[in-house]
């Protein structure tokens, strides 16, 4: 009987605790009203509790919280499958804004004053990441990334070596670096994501900007888009280590910060994690150049953090003050400074020092999204990819691009077609 | 008689272990390793990530602990934990017992042993959604939900494990008792809970260990609201772009540690149970 | 008369309340989860139903096929490997040995370590020091890295696999063996039976059951292996390592099929109870026999 109660009392005991721990909420913001950001960029957690800090300092009315958690993506689909949404969340744009666009979870910000300070190629990106054209703004785009070649600028200066502007230079800049016993490039494909990231460069230069539209609307394909982009990106992996599967990102990372290779195809989002095994290296980019004619040459660059406004947000007044207070120039340095960004707002920012040599292109605008963020990721294609530079058969590559492309985008490409009949765009 | 059995050790075994030992010592000399280093002496070579690191400071440790709350998120862990193990061992011993006595005879026990069982294997991932959407219509979007669906979760799995326990379980026993007069609650308590001691010490153990490194369940019941666990905090380590491999060894080790400790007063009960119990 | 009431009822207060605890949080969100096989949800948003076009499209789905080879072969390989060695390591932890606590928790440790320290270390250790030592001792076979290669990918998978699972299989084995009473011993010490005979008619006949839930638990956890894949190779290379649990994670999860994978975690499901069900009915009557 004894044992009886102790179990009875453990259990009641820990049942109460489980109650009772979640129990801690209070309620001190009464009146004002309560704005919720959810971004998906932990990394920039520090800079977004200043801003919430900031924000709720000089705001009577309204109180911000701001949440980065990680893993935000598995966070927003398990609140939306609630549907308990935040007001404004914080998003790449890729084909989930795609999707969360189509699925009217987005509020049409079109009437945000703000958006008028917005370099309009990026307004023009998020446009051409609808679905299916849909009227108004669903975004505004804060920051951009840009991929290309990263390089070891003391390496390029001590040996005297140019930025290559065209194919052709960069092959045998190549070679040049290569007969000094140096490898030209490292890549980390164990990873398989950063096979993108010559890919993407590549398709920018190469393949028609719109190629996915195109194939969604019948009109081509990728065995016809994509030949060069392959053929190209092979002979790039060429000049890298001998086995490039056999290291991941972390590998290709750390051996590039430590001077085992000149060049390092990938986005300026790999600089931190470079500057943690080397903070002293002193690291710069190019454009990829991947045509023979330098003016064809675009800069891979979309856009990596937008705040959009939720169709669920009740004061969409009081998330435009949000949003003003965010795309404050002093607040986008900030960021930018602290996350290598490049700023989507037109104005004078202090961009950092890897960015140099790409400064020109973000300049002018001349600038292209990445194919990748047409790519439903469920179709793997940066695998496809990995497999092709494993096997090197790219009429096999692009043939099994181009059908599971339809196995996969079976519903858009049908919404497509849908759509163009109805507004009679004969393709 | 036992005495004597004690006091011969066998050592060819025991040196076999030790020499096996080597396949757990070499990942563990790299965790240590790379868990004092700082991220410049990460390098891609053999030497590199065999050497020592250039100072034994505790600096990693330090940040760790700092970056992912650690009190407070060990805090969460454990009460999760220690709550779940306790609701596992008195729920699912009393299911085991329910259903292992009755399975042989009985198409009704027989069939819950097979549903209950079989529910181990549903993919998680197929549960996630809606379970994300029930808990939040349940009001159970809370540790308390996080904690019942862990006891759910690890019901199959510690049922096929009492059940099993129980075949080796003399019937005998509990007739006696019955025959004295005892009710079959009161001889379940009296007889049986005890005789399982060293099940329920290897249902801590595998209960205790799955919820402690659990990231998906507390990620998708709480989605983000509420303070962390360990594992949760420890995601602050990996972003999309970057890892800080040194700080995040440094906090698995220091994770490592309470369930370690566990382990080791649990394995003492695994082994004196039965045979001691049946003597006495 | 009474006796036999009172315990059918007390069986009865006890199974009732679990079961329908069990039902409310697995089987109901289960049902849901096949509902949405049905239709092209993508976990968020409106959907359609499209009645059995997912599960058509999972047989013409080279990706799928692909999947349950890979993950199958290695469910069967890793089931064997883990379980002679733990069985092996839970006689050898249990036998009169020095240092009992400390090995039994050194060989725990395995599974504690995260699958970040995990991962890291084994790509280390794949990447970097096996090729390094075949080199050194001059093996080609080891001198490239086994990750890079589709062929022997899933082997330094079957490896981890069973380098972090072998700890919770002796753990049961252990348990196990404490309900072999020693008497059974003395009593062959007696018939002189010594080594692999002692073990094979004294001690496995006692330990089946533990037997059954090692090769379920086994089978159950690596065809639902996933973390170790995230933690490896992702899948690849050339797609080689794709584990069923890491497509419908991956791309029902991450991606948008979640309607697609619902459907191929049901079919899934069904094929790992029918292997189950048929494993422990085998195991059953073998108990039933000794």
């Amino acid at each position: 009987m004894k044992r009886k109660k102790a179990v009875s009392a453990v259990l009641a005991a820990s049942m109460l605790a489980a109650v009772i721990l979640p129990g801690c909420g209070s309620d001190e913001h009464e009146g004002k009203t309560e704005i919720e950001i959810l971004q998906y960029k932990p990394e920039a957690a520090a800079y977004f509790d200043q801003v919430e800090e900031e924000f709720n300092a000089t705001h009577d009315d309204i109180h911000l919280t701001i949440s980065s958690p990680n893993d935000a993506s598995t966070i927003m689909r398990t609140r939306f499958i609630r549907e308990d949404y935040p007001d404004i969340i914080g998003i790449g744009g890729d084909i989930n804004y795609s999707y969360y666009v189509d699925a009217d979870i987005l509020a049409d910000v079109s009437d945000y004053p703000g958006l008028a300070d917005v370099k309009e190629s990026y307004i023009d990106i998020l446009e051409a990441l609808e679905i299916t054209p849909k009227d108004g703004t669903y975004g505004v785009p804060y920051v951009a990334n840009a991929a290309g070649i990263l390089y070891n600028r003391d390496m390029f200066e001590e040996h005297g070596w140019e930025i290559p502007e065209t194919w052709d230079e960069l092959i045998s800049l190549c070679e040049e670096i290569k007969a000094e016993g140096i490898l030209p490039f490292y890549f980390g494909f164990r990873d398989t994501w950063t096979c993108l990231a010559p890919w993407n460069s590549l398709a920018v230069d190469l393949a028609p900007a719109d190629t996915c539209q195109q194939v969604n609307a019948g009109t081509t394909t990728f065995s016809e888009e994509y030949v060069e982009v392959a053929e190209k990106c092979k002979e790039l992996v060429s000049y890298g280590p001998e086995d490039p599967f056999a290291y991941g990102y972390n590998d290709a990372c750390t051996a590039f910060a430590r001077g085992e290779a000149a060049m390092y195809p990938i986005g300026s989002y790999a600089v931190p994690q470079i500057l943690q095994v080397n903070p002293e290296m002193n690291i710069d980019s190019f454009v990829t150049p991947g045509n023979d004619d330098a003016s064809k040459n675009t800069l891979n660059s979309g856009v990596d953090l937008m705040f959009a406004v939720t169709a669920a947000c009740e004061n969409k007044e009081a998330a435009y003050e949000v949003l003003d207070f965010l795309m404050d120039d002093e607040n986008i340095q900030k960021y930018i400074d602290d996350q290598n960004a490049v700023p989507c707002k037109d104005g004078e920012f202090d961009l950092a020092p890897m960015l140099d040599g790409m400064l020109p292109y973000i300049e002018s605008g001349n600038m292209t999204d990445y194919q990748d963020h047409y790519y439903p990721s469920e179709m793997a294609a940066d695998a496809l990819i990995q497999t092709y530079l494993i096997n090197g058969d790219v009429g096999e590559f692009l043939s099994d691009f181009d059908s599971r492309w339809q196995r996969y985008n079976r519903d858009i490409i049908r919404a497509v077609q849908e759509y163009n009949e109805e507004h009679g765009i004969d393709e | 008689m036992y005495e004597k059995m004690k006091a011969r050790v066998n050592w060819p075994v025991t040196i076999l272990l030790f020499i096996g030992l080597l396949t757990v010592a070499f990942p563990l000399y790299m965790t240590i390793v790379i868990a004092f280093k700082q991220p410049t002496e990460m390098t891609n070579s053999i030497s590199g990530i065999l050497s020592l690191p250039a100072n034994w400071s505790l600096g990693n440790f330090a940040q760790a602990m700092e970056l992912t709350d650690f009190w407070r998120s060990l805090g969460n862990s454990l009460l999760v934990t220690i709550s779940t193990v306790v609701l596992c061992i008195l729920l699912h011993a009393l299911m085991g017992y329910a259903v292992g006595r009755n399975k042989a005879h009985s198409r009704f026990y027989n069939l819950v042993y097979l549903f209950i069982v079989s529910g181990m294997f549903v993919p998680f991932a197929i549960l996630m959604m809606p379970l994300a959407k029930q808990t939040a219509e349940m009001h159970l979007d809370n540790w308390a939900g996080v904690i019942i669906l862990y006891v759910v979760f690890y019901m199959p799995m510690n049922l096929l494990l009492y059940t099993g326990y129980l075949v080796n379980i003399p019937i005998a026993l509990e007739e006696a008792a019955r025959v004295d007069g005892a009710s079959t609650w009161r001889t379940f308590w009296k007889i049986i809970f005890p005789i399982m001691k060293p099940m329920h010490a290897t249902v801590a153990v595998i209960t205790a260990l799955a919820v402690w490194n659990d990231v998906m369940t507390p990620l998708i019941i709480m989605s983000g609201k509420g303070s962390n666990t360990l594992p949760l905090a420890q995601l602050t380590f990996q972003t999309q772009f970057g890892t800080n491999y040194n700080l995040a060894f440094a906090s698995y080790l220091l994770a490592l540690i309470p369930i370690i400790i566990f382990y080791v007063i649990c394995q003492k009960h695994i082994i004196n149970g039965v045979v001691n119990g049946a003597v006495k | 008369m009474k006796k036999v009431n009172d315990s059918k009822r007390t069986y009865m207060l006890i199974t009732i309340p679990i079961l329908a605890l069990f039902v409310c949080f697995n089987t109901v969100p289960l049902i849901r989860g096949v509902i949405y096989s049905f239709t092209n949800f993508k976990g968020f948003g409106t959907y359609d139903f499209v009645g059995f076009r997912n599960y058509l499209d999972l047989f013409t789905d080279p990706r799928i096929g692909g999947s349950y080879m890979f993950t199958i072969k290695l469910a069967i390989v890793a089931t064997i490997l883990t379980n002679v060695i733990s069985l092996i390591l839970a006689l050898g932890l249990n036998s009169k040995i020095k240092g009992k606590t400390f090995l039994r928790a050194a060989y725990f440790v395995p599974n504690v370590l995260g699958a970040l320290v995990v991962g890291y270390i084994f790509q280390y250790f794949f990447t970097y020091i096996l090729p390094g030592l075949g080199d050194a001792l001059g093996i080609n076979a080891l001198s490239s890295s086994m990750l890079s290669n589709s062929k022997t990918a899933w082997i330094a998978i079957v490896i981890v696999c069973a380098w972090q699972s072998i700890a919770m299989n002796t753990i049961i084995y252990i348990s196990g063996l404490q309900t072999v009473p020693e008497d059974v011993y003395e009593a062959g010490d007696l018939d002189g039976a010594t080594g692999w005979k002692k073990f094979r008619y004294l001690t496995f006949p006692l330990i089946i059951p533990f037997f059954t839930i090692n090769m379920v638990l086994c089978v159950k956890n690596f065809l639902m292996v996933f973390d170790q894949i995230m933690a490896m190779t992702k899948g690849g290379p050339e797609q080689s390592t794709e584990s069923i649990s890491y497509l419908i994670y991956n791309n029902g999860l991450s991606g948008g099929s979640f309607g697609y994978q619902s459907a191929n975690a049901v079919v899934f499901f069904i094929v790992i109870v029918a292997i189950s069900v048929a494993q422990m009915t085998i195991s059953s009557k073998k108990e039933a026999q000794l």
